[in-house]
């Protein structure tokens, strides 16, 4: 006999089973294994596109194409297709945070994000990390060395190690004694500014000379009375970098020191075409290649990484008109943010979760490796290892990485100058002794 | 003492240049009350129709021409076009402010995309380096300061010599009045703009051939400065527009070579601030609008 008791149970049971399946169906994104979920993905190039910086934007953007072409090429991340899309901040911190909110908040389907250079990073890396988006920064802030965010990701070293660099090539750097008077001349902004107290620090403890600090006003009409001061310290050398404005000074350099130029050395920043054209309009080209050297991140810019690298930036070069990818086939933010969004993707296919907060930490783990894992250097054998069962490290475009706690790798400095056509020519390296040396000097800041 | 000296020769250069533009602004204020925040975009655009020219191979005193042509059909059209029906409807001044600085953000977004996001320079054969008790000057720079000193003259004399200079100075007196005295204020005011967009435009190129690199950000950098030297001098007063660009040109570099570079423009507006604190109206009293000065 079917009492009213036991007529209830039936529907209950399958109410409640039904409610324990739903339960797990909406609990499947945060737990391991969750699935790649399906539609496009999208990664963000949240960096300066216009502004004093706008020159740093496309060099990320092309990271990002050749990227997207890889992954998608190899058939994307579980079938999904990558896409780039940029987020200009202007390279102020005003207009950095509603760019990095707008993104976040019109688009759920960010794999991740690259770019955050000094300009914005302040800003917009506590908005990233608190809506659990990985980004691989540009920025060279110190302030990111032991940072505590999760989601924070650098695959260059602080800029304070470009200043130490710099102070290499002035005493160590090939075709030239040491350098004995050395001016620092740097913008009066956040990204310029880090450069100078390390460098000051490790000069004074070198006991080598500081002609001058001058901290100049970027975008400023002339310079004409802050060379007249230089120029009167007689220095053998001029640190800089001065974006967007160092054709104007180093003209006056020119004018006022009856038409020769002073030696100067420019941080990695200033291996860039636009800074090239504009030094170049400014002093002429002889002037340029005979006194313009730079450091920039060793890059081993061989290998099957970066061949694969080359193919898809050759790829988007042409699929992406304007672009001018190709240009920036060697520029180390090209090849860094390249590999860090293959690092990205691999880290979701590794997870196998679209869930940040899953993929997140495999991030890590497939950069540095773990014991026993399979070397892979391109997105395609990444995932061919991975559903093979292996645990794999990607060696990528730019080498090694090798995170440390706070997720920062650097790989060391070469010296750098450019052709007649502003294409970087390697001529020398900083050794591992001469490198340390200085970092110690300046307290590794 | 050298470097004092090399500063003030310096100061001369930044002096022409902030004159040229702040005389034109502060003469569309003074003139057709409008604070122009546009001002800073239309150098620019002229001085990026000279660039076109100047690499075209004219030479750039020439393309100066072009620059000023450019300055002067712009200004009118935006006056035709988008302040003038804002201000026949009534627009308070507030209002037409906002409405200057949409069209400043429009015509510098609509620039980016067609001269690029990089910076430019002109083709200039500065000359040989003259040195004289300290003064530091190429002959370039010289050239630069008589092209200010030539157009301040013409405009004291159009001011002060000419009907249309008088027709300017009664309309900015009274513009209703004027036109009832029979003076064409529409005509003049379209005048008043070719002239002033004209100004504009020789500024967008000297402050272009000044600075060796520019590119479509440098126009609101400029402005900053170029509003300084106006109100610093009294709003509407082209002579005094002049003398805010002397004391401003002068104090920037003179302060750059006593202090440090990076609190410059800091010296610059706190004089500014100074001077507004103890005469609020600006250095020269403004006795009707367009009055000469003493």
């Amino acid at each position: 006999m079917t009492t009213f008791r036991s007529s209830l149970r039936v529907p209950a049971f399958a109410v409640s089973t039904l409610a324990v399946l739903l339960l797990a169906a909406c609990g499947g994104s945060t737990s391991t294994g969750g699935g790649l979920g399906s539609g496009p993905l999208l990664e963000g190039v949240l960096a300066p596109f216009s502004g004093a910086d706008a020159s740093f934007g496309p060099r990320y953007l092309a990271g990002c194409y050749a990227a997207a072409l890889s992954i998608n090429g190899a058939g994307g991340i579980g079938g999904r297709q990558l896409s780039c899309q940029q987020f200009d901040t202007r390279g102020e911190p005003a207009d950095a945070v509603p760019a990095a909110n707008a993104m976040i908040s019109s688009n759920s389907n960010l794999m991740g994000v690259v770019g955050c250079t000094s300009d914005e990073a302040s800003t917009v890396v506590p908005i990233l990390d608190r809506s659990h988006i990985p980004m691989v920064c540009m920025t060279g802030q110190s302030e990111f060395n032991k940072t505590s965010f999760k989601y924070f990701h650098r695959l260059v070293p602080p800029d304070s190690f470009d200043a130490y660099a710099m102070i290499g090539s002035a005493l160590f750097g090939p075709n030239h004694a040491p350098y004995k008077r050395i001016a620092l001349v740097f913008g009066d902004d956040i990204g310029s500014q880090n450069f100078v107290g390390p460098a000051v620090a490790a000069l004074n403890k070198l006991g080598v000379t500081i002609a001058i600090n001058q901290a100049i006003h970027l975008g400023a009409a002339s310079y004409r009375t802050e060379v007249a001061a230089m120029l009167q310290t007689h220095p053998d050398v001029i640190l800089t970098e001065t974006i967007g404005s160092a054709g104007t000074y180093m003209k006056e350099v020119q004018q006022q020191n009856g038409g020769n130029v002073i030696p100067f050395i420019g941080t990695s920043a200033t291996i860039d075409p636009v800074w090239f054209q504009q030094v170049v309009d400014a002093i002429g080209l002889p002037a340029f290649l005979a006194n313009y050297t730079a450091v920039d991140l060793r890059l081993s810019l061989q290998g099957a990484g970066y061949d694969e690298f080359l193919t898809e930036l050759t790829a988007a070069d042409s699929k992406f008109s304007g672009s001018n990818a190709l240009t920036y086939k060697g520029k180390s933010p090209t090849v860094h943010l390249y590999d860090g969004i293959i690092l990205t993707a691999l880290a979701m296919v590794a997870a196998n979760s679209s869930d940040p907060t899953v993929y997140n930490p495999k991030i890590f783990e497939i950069a540095n490796g773990v014991s026993g894992a399979t070397v892979v250097n391109t997105f395609k054998d990444g995932v061919a290892a991975l559903k093979a069962g292996k645990s794999i490290r990607y060696v990528g475009a730019a080498g090694e990485n090798n995170f440390n706690q706070w997720n920062n790798s650097q790989q060391g400095y070469n010296l750098v100058t450019m052709d007649k056509d502003g294409n970087e020519q390697v001529v020398g390296q900083l050794t591992e002794a001469q490198t340390q040396k200085i970092i110690d000097a300046g307290g590794n800041a | 003492m050298d470097l004092y000296v090399a500063a003030l020769g310096f100061g001369l250069i930044s002096v022409s240049v902030i004159a040229i533009a702040a005389v034109g602004f502060t003469m569309q204020f003074g003139i057709t009350n409008m604070i122009n925040l546009a001002y800073g975009e239309v150098m620019m655009v002229s001085g990026y129709a000279a660039f076109y020219v100047n690499r075209a191979g004219v030479n750039i005193w020439i393309a100066m021409f072009a620059g000023a042509l450019a300055g002067a059909v712009l200004s009118f059209l935006l006056n035709r076009f988008l302040y003038a029906p804002f201000q026949r409807k009534g627009t308070n001044l507030i209002g037409m402010v906002i409405v200057s600085l949409a069209a400043s953000l429009m015509i510098a977004n609509l620039m980016l995309p067609i001269v690029g996001y990089y910076t430019s320079s002109y083709v200039v054969d500065q000359g040989p380096l003259l040195r004289s008790n300290g003064l530091v000057l190429t002959t370039a720079q010289i050239a630069i300061i008589a092209v200010a000193v030539i157009l301040m003259l013409a405009i004291h004399g159009l001011l002060r010599y000419t009907r249309l200079g008088k027709a300017m100075r009664a309309t900015a007196a009274n513009p209703t009045l004027a036109r009832n005295c029979g003076i064409p204020t529409q005509r003049v005011i379209d005048v008043v703009w070719l002239i002033t967009g004209a100004l504009c435009g020789v500024a967008g190129v000297v402050a272009g051939m000044n600075s060796e690199n520019f590119a479509v950000s440098s126009g609101a950098s400029y402005l900053i400065t170029i509003i300084a030297a106006a109100v610093l001098g009294g709003a509407g007063q082209p002579y005094g527009a002049m003398i805010g660009a002397l004391i401003i040109g002068i104090v920037t570099e003179l302060s750059a070579a006593a202090i440090a570079p990076e609190y410059k423009e800091v010296v610059a507006f706190a004089m500014l601030v100074l001077v507004m604190v103890l005469r609020p109206q600006g250095l020269l009293a403004k006795r009707g609008a367009l009055a000469a000065a003493g």
